[in-house]
Parts: C-alpha cells; sequence; structure tokens
C-alpha cells in the first residue's frame, strides 16, 4: 500500500502539497473546531497551511484570525506532533491575524510546564505574538527561561530576546544580568547565544562592550562559537578606536593568541579577521596567512576554500604576503572543487608574474564552462586586475574574454566581462581597435538589451575615432534590422555620430538614417527625425552642441523643472541653461574596479535623486529662503568647521544658486548639561557679499543636529567671489539637568564660539561638464575670450599629483579621459571642462611639466564667453 | 439502536465521554482557581496569576472527560469569548459574590452571552458558581440569582451553587450538577 502510494507520489513530481488551493485549505482548517480532536487528521492540515504561507499565498487579515482562532482550538488535544505543529502555526499567522494574545497564558503554561519538547517552541511562539506591551508581563517568565538548565530553552529564549528588542529594546536591557550568567552555560550553543543577546544589548555603550571584550578574553570561553564571536567584536573595537596601530592592544593580541585556538572554526575567524584588520602590517598577517597556507592543504573541501576565498581577497591587499602559499595555491588549481580551483587560479593571476599569465589562462580555459556563473564573474574581475597590471598581455586575456562571451551566461555574468573589455578599450590604446571589433561580435548574438545599448553607446562613441570608421557601420546597422525598439534606438544614435564625426562617411549615414525614419517605433523614429534634420543641416555649431555633445542636464531636475516653469511662467521661453547639470560619473571607478563591478548595475535600479535635488525640496520648505530665484546649481560636501571632539560641532554645506549662496551649518550640541537656544553663525562678510536672509536654530538640546542657514547675495564682480569669512557661533545657554534635558532655570546667558574660516572655493561655483569631444568644444571656444597664465606649482612633486589637485580645485570634468598620466612623462595636457553658475560655460586646458626646479610648471588656458570669468579662474589659480 | 447503547453504557458508566465546556465571568471571579482545584493534584498549577487570552486545561469528573476552555475575564479580552461559544457543550459562569459593584456589568455580560446566536437557541447546561461565599459581605445564591433573573431563563437547564474555591467548597456538588445535565444532553 505504502509503495503504491509513493509511486503515486511520484507520477504526480513528488510533492503531495503541489495542487493545493487556499480555499480548500482553509475549510479544511475548520475540522480544528470540532471535538475531540484529532490529532491524525489536523496535523496534516495545519502542515498544509504553513506549506501554503511558505509559499507566499497572501491570507487575508479575516482569514488569518478564523484560522488562528481554530487553531488555538487545538490546544485541547495533548498530542506532542500536533502541538508543535500549533507552536509553527501561530508564529506564521502571528503577523496577519488579530487578537492574537488570545493564546499568551496558554504559551506561559507550555513555557513553564513540564514537558520539555513544548518549552522552547512555546518560547519562541510566545515571542512572536508579544508586542512592547505585553512583554512586561511575561518579563518574569523570559527572565527565568534564560537561565534555564535546559540549554534548548536557555537559547530559545535568548534568541527570541534578541528578537524582542527591535520592538522593545529597554525592556530586554533589563535582561543583562541573566544574559551574563548564560554566558558562563556549559552548553556552547547557550553560551554564544547569549553573547550574541548581551553584545545587542550593549552596542550602543562603547565602554560596556570594552569591559565585556577584556573581561571575556581573559576567562576562556567553552564554545568556539562564541570565541568566534568575540573576535567579531573585538575586530569592530579595534577598527573604531585605533587609527592604525595595533601593536600593542590587547584585543590584536587576544586574536593572534586564538590563532592557536584547538576549534579550527575559531582558528580561520582569527585569520580571516587578522587579514581583513583594515591597517594591519605584512609583518603582522604573516601568522594568519601562514594558518590559511596551512588550510589550503586540508582535507577538508569547506576549509580549503574558506582559506583559498580569503587569500584571494588578501591577494589584492598584501600581495607579497600571498606570494609565499603560491605552491599551496598551485596544487589546488586542479582541486576536484571547481570553486576552489577558481579561486586559486585567480589568486594567482593577482600575485604572479606576467609570464605565468598563459599558463594560468590556458588552465582556467579547461573548465571555465563547468563553474558558476558567480565564479565565472570571480575570474573575469581577476581577468580585469590583470589587465591594468599588465597591459601588454591585452591580446590573450582580450581573446579569452570574448571566448567566454560567446558562452551562456546571465546578465551579470555578460556584463562584468563586456565592463572588463570597455575599460580595457578605454584604459588601453592598443586594444581599441580589437576590443571593439570583439563587441561588434558579441551584438551580433546578445539577448540582453541593456547591454546591447551600453555596447553601442561605446561604438558611438569610440568607433568614430578609428582608423577605419565604416568598418563598424555594417554592424550597427544590422541592429537596426534585426532588434528590438530600445536596441534599434541606441543603433540610431550611434549612427549619427559617425555622420557628425566623419564628413566622408555623412552622405551614407543621412541614406540610413532617413530609412530608419520609416520605423514602426516612436521612439526610434523621433530620434532618426532629429538627428537627420540636424545632420542634413551641416551647421558645426548645431552638430557640435546637440549630436557630438548633447546637453548633459539630469534628467529628474528638468522634469521639476518643466512642471515648474508650466505652472508659473508658460508663456515665456523656457531656459534650458537654469536646470542644473547632470554630474558625470566618478572617473576613479576604475582603480576599484575589481570590487566594484556590480555597480554599474546597481547605479541602473537606483532612482536617480541627486545630492542638488534632496537638498533643493529641503531648502523650498524654508519659508525664509523660498524666495531664492531659479534652481539650485550645486551642493557642497559638508566640511567641518570645528574639530571632531568639540563640545559644540559644527559643519557648513554650501549650497550656491545663480546668484546666492546659501550656508547651512549643521550644529551638534555634546553638552549634557546644556540647552541651547537662538543658535546662529556669525559671518564676517567680505567685500561685495550680502547677507540677505538668516534662519537662526531655536533650540537645540543635547545629542541633537540641527541646521541655521545664512544666505548671501554673490558680488556682482565675479573676482570677488572667491574669499573666506571668519565665522563665529553665537548661542544662548541654559544649564540643565544632564538626566532629563529640563533646564534648571529660565534664564541664560550669551555665549560665542570661534569656528575656523568659511571658504567659498572656485570650486563651488563650478559644475563638472563631460566633453567628450574635447578638440571640437575647444575650437568652438576660439570666438570666446581666453586668457592665459603660467605658474609654478611648489609643493607638488609628480604629475598625478598636480593633475588632482588641479581638477579638484576648478571642479571641472577633465575630458577625453586626460586625466590620466602616462608613466615615465615629464609632461602632461589636462583638458577641462565645466560650467559657471548661471550656465556659463568654461573650458581650460593646462599644461603641465616637470622641471628641474622642485615642483610641477603649469601653463593654464581659459576660454569662456565671460571674459570675468576668465579672469577670476586666472586670478584665483595663483 | 446505537443511541440506546450510549444510554446503555453512560447509566453503567462504563464508556467515558468528553465534553467541553467554557469558563467565564468577570476578572478576578476565580475561573482559573476553580479549574486548577478541579484538576488531579499532581497537574497543579503552583500559582494563579490573571489569565490572558485563554487556557486550555482538562480535568476528570467520575467517568466524564472535561475540557475547560479558561477565559480571560478581563475587560479588553472578553469580546474574545464568543469565539469558543460555538462547539461547547456547557457553560460555567463564574460570580463574584462579594463584589456587588460589578454585579451589574455580570448581569451584562450574561445577557450578552445568552443573545448571542452561538448559545440563543441550544439547550446548554449553564452552571452558575457564586464564588468567594466565605467573604463576610458575600451574597447569597439565591440573592444572585434574583439580581441576576435567573428565572426568567427558560430554554437552557442551569443552577447555582455557592463555593468557595480556596477550601473547594460547593465545588463538587456544582460539577456534579453539570456532569448530570451533560450526560443528558450530550449523549
Amino acid at each position: 500500500m505504502a509503495i503504491k502510494r509513493d509511486k503515486k507520489e511520484e507520477e504526480d513530481g513528488g510533492n503531495p502539497f503541489q495542487s493545493l488551493d487556499k480555499t480548500s485549505v482553509l475549510q479544511d482548517a475548520r475540522t480544528f473546531n470540532e471535538t475531540p480532536v484529532e490529532p491524525r487528521k489536523c496535523t496534516p492540515i495545519l502542515t498544509k497551511i504553513l506549506y501554503l504561507l511558505n509559499q507566499g499565498e497572501q491570507l487575508g487579515p479575516a482569514e488569518a484570525t478564523e484560522t488562528f482562532f481554530a487553531v488555538t482550538k487545538l490546544f485541547q488535544s495533548n498530542n506532542t506532533l500536533l502541538r508543535r505543529m500549533v507552536y509553527l502555526g501561530i508564529k506564521e499567522l502571528s503577523l496577519i491575524a488579530q487578537d492574537v494574545i488570545i493564546v499568551t497564558s496558554s504559551l506561559t503554561k507550555d513555557m513553564t510546564g513540564k514537558e520539555d519538547l513544548y518549552r522552547a517552541a512555546a518560547i519562541r511562539a510566545l515571542c512572536s505574538i508579544t508586542d512592547a506591551t505585553m512583554l512586561q508581563t511575561i518579563e518574569r517568565y523570559m527572565k527565568q527561561a534564560i537561565v534555564d538548565r535546559n540549554p534548548a530553552v536557555a537559547s530559545a529564549a535568548l534568541v527570541s530576546s534578541l528578537h524582542m528588542s527591535r520592538i522593545a529594546s529597554d525592556v530586554v536591557k533589563r535582561w543583562v544580568n541573566e544574559a551574563q550568567e548564560a554566558v558562563n552555560s556549559d552548553s556552547i550553543m547557550v553560551q554564544y547565544h547569549a553573547l550574541g543577546l548581551l553584545f545587542h544589548i550593549r552596542k550602543n555603550d562603547r565602554l560596556a562592550v570594552t569591559k565585556l571584550v577584556a573581561k571575556l578574553t581573559r576567562m576562556s570561553l567553552k564554545s568556539p562559537f562564541a570565541v568566534c564571536m568575540l573576535i567579531r567584536i573585538a575586530c569592530k573595537l579595534l577598527e573604531e578606536e585605533s587609527s592604525g596601530e595595533y601593536a600593542d592592544s590587547p584585543l590584536f593580541d587576544f586574536i593572534e593568541a586564538c590563532l592557536r585556538h584547538k576549534s579550527e572554526t575559531v582558528v580561520y575567524e582569527a585569520a580571516a579577521a587578522l587579514v581583513n584588520l583594515r591597517h594591519t602590517t605584512t609583518r603582522q598577517i604573516t601568522p594568519a596567512v601562514s594558518v590559511l597556507q596551512l588550510f589550503c592543504s586540508s582535507p577538508k573541501p569547506a576549509l580549503r576554500f574558506a582559506a583559498v576565498r580569503t587569500l584571494n581577497k588578501v591577494a589584492m591587499t598584501h600581495p607579497t604576503a600571498v606570494t609565499s602559499c603560491n605552491i599551496d595555491l598551485e596544487n589546488l588549481i586542479t582541486d576536484s572543487n571547481r570553486s576552489i580551483a577558481t579561486l586559486a587560479i585567480t589568486t594567482l593571476l593577482k600575485t604572479g608574474a606576467e609570464s605565468a599569465v598563459d599558463r594560468l589562462m590556458k588552465q582556467i580555459a579547461s573548465f571555465v564552462s563547468e563553474i558558476s556563473d558567480e565564479f565565472k564573474i570571480v575570474v573575469v574581475q581577476a581577468i580585469r586586475a590583470l589587465c591594468l597590471k599588465f597591459p601588454r598581455k591585452h591580446g590573450t586575456l582580450m581573446t579569452f574574454l570574448s571566448a567566454m562571451l560567446r558562452d551562456e551566461g546571465g546578465l551579470e555574468y555578460k556584463a562584468s566581462i563586456a565592463d572588463t573589455l570597455i575599460s580595457l578599450i578605454e584604459g588601453n590604446p592598443e586594444a581599441k581597435e580589437s576590443g571593439l571589433a570583439h563587441l561588434c561580435e558579441f551584438i551580433e548574438d546578445c539577448e540582453h538589451t541593456s547591454l546591447a545599448v551600453r555596447i553601442l553607446h561605446l561604438l558611438g562613441k569610440e568607433g568614430p575615432k578609428t582608423k577605419q570608421p565604416s568598418r563598424y557601420i555594417r554592424f550597427i546597422y544590422n541592429r537596426v534590422i534585426l532588434e528590438n525598439a530600445v536596441v534599434r534606438a541606441a543603433a540610431v544614435s550611434a549612427l549619427s555620430q559617425f555622420g557628425a564625426q566623419c564628413p566622408d562617411l555623412l552622405e551614407n549615414i543621412l541614406v540610413l538614417l532617413a530609412r530608419c525614419q520609416m520605423d514602426t517605433d516612436d521612439e526610434v523614429r523621433d530620434r532618426a527625425t532629429y538627428y537627420f534634420s540636424i545632420l542634413q543641416n551641416q551647421d558645426r555649431h548645431l552638430i557640435n552642441n546637440y549630436i557630438v555633445e548633447p546637453p548633459q542636464v539630469c534628467v529628474s531636475s528638468l522634469e521639476k523643472a518643466l512642471m515648474l516653469h508650466l505652472m508659473e511662467t508658460p508663456e515665456e521661453v523656457f531656459d534650458l541653461s537654469s536646470v542644473p547639470l547632470a554630474p558625470p560619473p566618478l572617473s576613479d571607478e576604475v582603480q576599484a574596479a575589481p570590487t566594484v563591478v556590480q555597480e554599474p548595475l546597481a547605479a541602473l535600479g537606483r532612482p536617480a535623486v541627486s545630492k542638488e535635488e534632496s537638498a533643493s525640496d529641503r531648502l523650498r520648505a524654508i519659508p525664509e529662503l523660498s524666495w531664492i530665484q531659479g534652481p539650485l546649481f550645486k551642493s557642497s560636501d559638508p566640511i567641518s568647521l570645528t574639530e571632531s571632539e568639540t563640545e559644540y560641532q559644527v559643519r557648513v554645506t554650501k549650497h550656491v544658486f545663480k546668484n546666492h549662496i546659501v550656508l547651512q551649518f549643521d550644529c551638534t550640541n555634546t553638552m549634557s548639561d546644556q540647552l541651547l537656544e537662538k543658535v546662529r553663525v556669525q559671518l564676517e562678510v567680505s567685500e561685495g557679499y550680502q547677507i540677505v536672509a538668516e534662519v537662526p536654530c531655536q533650540r537645540l538640546a543635547c545629542s541633537e543636529t540641527s541646521p541655521t542657514y545664512i544666505a548671501l547675495q554673490f558680488p556682482d564682480a565675479p573676482n570677488l567671489t572667491v574669499t573666506n569669512f571668519a565665522a563665529t557661533l553665537r548661542f544662548v545657554v541654559k544649564d540643565c539637568d544632564p538626566m532629563t534635558g529640563i533646564p534648571n532655570s529660565d534664564d541664560g546667558y550669551e555665549e560665542d564660539y570661534m569656528l575656523e574660516d568659511v571658504e567659498v572655493m572656485l570650486a563651488d561655483q563650478m559644475q563638472r561638464l563631460t566633453k567628450s569631444n574635447f578638440g571640437a568644444a575647444w575650437e568652438e571656444g576660439e570666438s570666446y575670450s581666453e586668457l592665459e597664465d603660467t605658474y609654478n606649482l611648489s609643493g607638488i612633486n609628480s604629475l598625478e599629483e598636480a593633475v588632482r589637485s588641479v581638477v579638484s580645485f576648478m571642479g571641472m570634468q577633465p575630458a577625453d579621459r586626460s586625466d590620466r598620466v602616462q608613466p615615465d612623462k615629464s609632461s602632461h595636457t589636462v583638458y577641462l571642462g565645466g560650467m559657471f553658475r548661471g550656465g556659463v560655460e568654461v573650458l581650460a586646458r593646462a599644461k603641465l611639466a616637470m622641471g628641474n626646479s622642485p615642483g610641477v610648471a603649469m601653463q593654464l588656458t581659459v576660454r569662456s564667453p565671460n571674459p570675468d570669468i576668465c579672469e577670476l579662474i586666472i586670478s584665483v589659480v595663483g | 439502536m446505537s443511541n440506546f447503547f450510549n444510554k446503555l453504557s453512560n447509566f453503567f458508566g462504563i464508556k467515558k465521554k468528553s465534553v467541553k465546556v467554557i469558563m467565564i465571568g468577570l476578572n478576578n471571579s476565580g475561573k482559573s482557581t476553580i479549574v486548577s482545584l478541579l484538576k488531579n493534584d499532581s497537574e497543579k498549577s503552583p500559582e494563579i496569576i490573571p489569565t490572558i487570552g485563554l487556557n486550555v486545561e482538562h480535568f476528570k469528573y467520575q467517568n466524564v472527560f472535561f475540557t475547560a476552555f479558561d477565559m480571560s475575564g478581563q475587560g479588553r479580552y472578553r469580546y474574545l469569548w464568543e469565539r469558543y461559544y460555538r462547539n461547547c457543550d456547557g457553560i460555567i459562569f463564574v460570580v463574584d459574590s462579594s463584589d456587588r459593584l460589578r454585579l451589574a456589568v455580570a448581569k451584562e455580560e450574561l445577557y450578552l452571552l445568552l443573545q448571542h446566536p452561538d448559545v440563543a437557541g441550544r439547550k446548554l447546561p449553564i452552571l452558575f458558581l457564586a464564588n468567594k461565599m466565605d467573604v463576610r459581605e458575600a451574597l447569597s445564591s439565591v440573592k444572585i440569582a434574583t439580581a441576576f433573573g435567573l428565572d426568567r431563563i427558560k430554554d437552557k437547564p442551569w443552577h447555582i451553587f455557592s463555593t468557595n474555591a480556596l477550601t473547594g467548597e460547593g465545588l463538587q456538588e456544582g460539577v456534579e450538577w453539570l456532569t448530570e445535565q451533560l450526560c443528558q444532553t450530550v449523549a
């Protein structure tokens, strides 16, 4: 009979719950109301309900409540199996059903009763139905349970307390003595859970945590899990407290001592902790690395995996330390576990010499098809790092990558390969042609729309600058014929780039675009028409400004500005220059490449709210400031005007508008016995500036942070705008009771507090503007006014440093990747694009040279339609 | 035939019967204490605390196996009683006979109970326990019956007993009456 049933189940796919229907199961649940309760009938029904809930079936509050009350009637039965299912049912239903407190007494009874099988589960169910107000009524039982002799009960109580602390942390805090006692438990599980709770209760109190760790490191904990936890806490403390000196710290000694613990788990945890600490020196991690090295030859795959994975990470920060493990890693290349082999190879790639690359690549190629996407991404990342390290090897690596591109794989995997290829193309001029060819081939057969669009965009950007632009056109036009609308639109845009930048291809491009105007999709037709009419016109200025260098406004801000425009002044012409620019992506992304491969993908999903936009919303909400005209041009990052550990802390954020600057001072009061009132910042403004509005902060209690604002009008002459203001914090102090925060009397006294100067810099008034074709823009700018000067940047000793400081000082965006200095050269030219507040374009060219004298010589040429701005920049740079 | 057999076996007390009763009454009237007295000594809970929600208890009287739903009497939980009216075989209504002030509240609750659709049409036996008879100013069971207007309950068998849940006095008689009634109705 049983065999028969098994067979039938197998035929159905093996899952007896597969075709459950919510309504009929809930109907069945009415059986629970019958007397006498039949455990044999009720247990499977409960199982079905749980199954449905875990499959994501949604119950309405009424259904859930009905079912919940039916379940409560099952308490009549003393069948242990059924009772344990009841606990699970209560836990699941407690989230949706109402009046779940009805079972409080029943569960309390089970939790304190004699039946050990019930107790732990009853505690968990009880905590799931209890809210902050009811917690006090069961507090006594929880305290008892935490110190219960039965480890399962104590653990259940500890873990439940941890969950409860989310909703009632102050009640759980009172259980600290019990938790303390549980730490001394003989059970390894209880000890671990107790330490977890204890740490959670105290985690906001640094001193208490330090004491806890100091005490526990001295007594030897029995539970290896607890020791692991202690190591993690110790690491956290180390990271927080010291600024790079671990040498004398007892915590560090403790972690190091754990390397000799008898449990492998602890040894691994300690080793991983040591190598992951931010400021460890190579000498300090040597013992940890040798432990990991030992694990590499362990017969246990889990240990080998853990060790090689950690070594893989360390290879980035301490390559030399890992080199000593190379022989062991070599042995792991042929490990039967592919994950271990992959990590071993990629680690070797990171630390290995150039000569080993070919051999290792061949080794990976032999099994790359057998590993999962996740590990393929690890391989790709390693290759990416390798490309940056050995540019000469790009041929081998690129072929390998394109072979990987052709294989099956998910979007994330393909995206990481494409990212690597793109960064290769951008970073290494030699690799450009062959890289583009690989990508062209890839989009011929690419099922991921987003990737195809990115590659088409890249082709449009880089293709026209190659020796033979015409060869890419076929690939791009094929997309127009074969792909979906989104890709077609991207292909049209890419085609237009060729038309704009390669005059000899213009004729052909126009023919192709004309054909695209017959497309079935609106977007594609619109784009084709747009580009066609501009290109046909052959006006260089139009082509430059609207195809080669399209306006880079922030899209969400544009939408807002247009809405505002329609509501307020629809009859006037919309001024595009008033819309803030989209911030260009940060270029240092490439340096940190191996860790941020996922970032482009993540960025796609992120709603595009810029720093400016959120600040703008906040400022508009303040009545005294809402009249300021125009959208917010730029917000600076907050700058501290005080030392980090003073009584009062002030940070300034500069919000720049077209004609005004709003200074936002975020003030923090750290004095527990003082209440500050009428907090404001007094500025000594320099010539030309005018204070137009001021918003003081009326009340600032201890450990609160609150803003006060000052709005200033810019001087008319730009060369007065870059300056310093002396600043003083002024406020009325009322002494108060540190515990309650209530002032002792109504009288206060005035007080001043000196702040550092507020600087208004050039970079504050400048937005970065990406010029993808700087040459054309620079020629365009010949009609602008131009100023030139030569400087000697003393105190700067390398070209890279010079480039960095010039870029950050001017607040402009380097174009054409001119911020990358070729090594071993003595001169370099940076091209910079930016937009001054009010929407005035600024272009700059800085020629840098290392001479015989110390420092770097710079010749700076600035072009802008407004001569005053040129003058400002030239004078300020000095 | 089977009915006859049941009656016969009941008469001889051969077959064990199981019944479900619900204990209600205002808070602090002694419901949980009464239940704990009825249970075997070995299972007695050491202390009685205000019930939150409900407790399900089992006890045996003669050959009848009782499952008692001991409900919380606190005002904010009383609306939960009605969820357990259906499928119960009998009701034990506990009154604190020394609490004259809240006698009206208890009466109100009783009438809500009697009007409830799950109770109204059924011939449910109701056992009234006028508890705390040991307290000096306690009302007699007769007085409570009058105050509640119990004589107006025509469609259900009922009885009232004075009890003292501290000593157990009067409880036996009450439960014996209920058992008798249940044997007749549930059969």
